[in-house]
């Protein structure tokens, strides 16, 4: 009779805390539920919060901006955006927003009530990245700007380090687009 | 100890670690029954008379911005939203071949908006369309075809496994509601009272191919079959929602698809101003969802057109239903009540 207590007890126990063990449960970044959490659109990501510049920095009005780092810091220095633009996630808490400055949009992320900057978007050729490209530029400039060590795929050329992208859309050797990018929110 | 009560005495004892590991695991899964509530709403349709005219298949466009009360009360049509939260085009699919073997509706209407999906997105949003589904071939599915790289299919099977890290964060919903759940939707509708006008809404950035997936396209096909195969009208819609932003490079590939499966498609986008949709009063998130008034003018535009062009005809009068919809309406007018009363004294 002990040995079957012994049995149940085992099982039990193995079912609160052994199974899993966080190697095979949920998105192997951590072992949060994926219960609905607060923060980021459905997220279980770490925060991952950059306090540091990392990756490719952008420069805009004497500000420095990095991807991840804490969004309050972009939006103080700034002052009031152009316009501003919230989206709540569908079921999840926490907002997702836009904020517009003149040439350039700012997206951002929710974790813990916390906002992190998750993206920087060209919106006109009067601004450029550090490394002196602009929209309309060629191929080349942005080749001669950050070399050959990028991935494309459909025309957009994909610049990754240190845990983000700097991204160029290309049409007919013209660069359309630009963008900064957080890869948090990759697998969203 | 007798070879029989040996027996007797495993038995008893494999009923009770199944018995205690059961109640664990409905102990510990979500209940999703305050806060976010997304993930109660596939659930619901089981316990529903299964005889309706039109069922609903999709994501929050779908179960945010049109009340199948709306239709009973305005034409007659007994409908249900089978719908969850960043519903994925597959899951709608296994979604519908699982409502299709309960029923055969006149309608099936499909918002397509996840169509821009072509890969499996996030576990959280996959539980909350899954978990709630009684177990069947569809199901089964719908958790292969949904798995992120690094979920196990054995999760699914025994949420216990998956959810076992919740014994430290359990709260009262989850002794409440262990045996039952309250009904979160009015026949698959959330509702919303409140009013955050559309502003500045965001238009889309440039992408670099605007063709949607193969295995969204697959899946379409699916649906489109399986309805062709059933004897179902299929509608397909692009719900009144200003943000995900919709481009004109999708549009075009819808309408191709409908008119070469010589399906009705509807983009409500383009009909903001004769189904009277005010953004300015008419949605609760700035533009993403359309609240209860909102809601209400595209269903009476929808009701409208549901009759007129798919065949349906009224079905007031039908006893059971009047006796079915006497008690819906009831709830559903209790929570405009409650949730209006709400919103004014804030």
């Amino acid at each position: 009779m002990k040995k079957w207590m012994l049995v149940l007890l085992s099982v039990l126990t193995i079912a609160l805390i052994g199974c899993g063990n966080g190697e095979n449960s949920g998105n192997g970044e951590n072992d949060s539920t994926p219960a609905p959490t607060k923060g980021v659109t459905g997220s279980e990501n770490k925060n991952n919060g950059k306090t540091e510049p990392a990756g490719y920095v952008f420069e805009y009005e004497g500000t420095k901006i990095w991807m991840d780092m804490d969004a309050s810091l972009v939006v103080n220095a700034l002052g009031e955006p152009d316009k501003y633009f919230e989206a709540p996630s569908c079921a999840f808490e926490g907002l997702d927003k836009k904020y517009t400055y003149g040439s350039i949009e700012i997206d951002t992320y929710e974790i813990d009530g916390k906002d992190y900057v998750s993206c920087v978007y060209f919106r006109d050729d009067l601004v450029n990245t550090p490394e002196g490209i602009c929209l309309y530029m060629t191929m080349e400039d942005m080749v001669n700007a950050y070399g050959n060590g990028y991935k494309e795929e459909f025309g957009m050329y994909v610049y990754e380090k240190d845990g983000m992208k700097l991204k160029f859309l290309v049409k007919d050797n013209e660069i359309t687009s630009i963008e900064y990018v957080s890869t948090v929110l990759d697998a969203q | 100890m007798g070879k029989k009560k040996k027996i007797l005495t495993a038995l008893v004892i494999t009923v009770v670690v199944i018995g205690s590991l059961w109640l664990l695991q409905r102990l510990l899964v979500p209940k999703y029954m305050t806060g976010i509530v997304e993930g109660a709403m596939i659930a619901e349709y089981y316990e529903e008379e299964k005889d309706h005219d039109v069922i609903f298949i999709g994501d929050c466009e779908v179960y945010e911005n049109f009340i199948p009360a709306v239709l009973w009360e305005e034409y007659g049509i007994h409908s249900f939203i089978r719908g969850s939260a960043q519903q994925l085009i597959w899951q709608s699919y296994y979604l519908l071949e699982e409502t299709l073997k309960y029923e055969t509706p006149e309608v099936v209407v499909f918002n397509i908006l996840s169509m821009k999906y072509n890969t499996p997105q996030k576990e959280a949003y996959n539980r909350m369309t899954i978990d709630g589904m009684k177990w069947s071939a569809s199901k089964i599915g719908s958790i292969k075809a949904s798995m992120t790289k690094d979920e196990q299919f054995l999760d699914y099977v025994f949420p216990i496994l998956r959810y076992h890290t919740r014994i430290t964060e359990l709260n009262r919903d989850d002794f409440k509601y262990l045996f039952h759940r309250d009904k979160v939707t009015f026949n698959g509708y959330y509702m919303r009272v409140d009013v955050k006008p559309a502003e500045d809404v965001p238009t889309g950035r440039p992408l670099a191919d605007y063709t949607f997936g193969e295995t969204a396209y697959e899946y379409l096909d699916k649906i489109t079959a399986i309805c062709k195969e059933k004897g179902v009208q299929l509608v397909l819609i692009k719900a009144p929602s200003l943000y995900p932003y919709w481009y004109d490079e999708w549009e075009v590939q819808m309408e191709e698809y409908a008119k070469k499966h010589n399906l009705v498609y509807i983009n409500f986008l383009e009909l903001i101003e004769e189904c009277g949709l005010d953004f300015s009063t008419d949605t609760y998130d700035a533009g993403l969802h359309l609240n209860l008034s909102g809601a209400q003018k595209a269903s009476k535009w929808f009701g409208k057109f549901l009759v007129e062009n798919c065949g349906l005809t009224s079905r007031r009068g039908d006893e059971k239903l009047e006796v079915l919809w006497k008690d819906k309406l009831a709830a559903y007018e209790a929570e405009i009540k409650r949730q209006t009363e709400a919103v004014s004294k804030e």
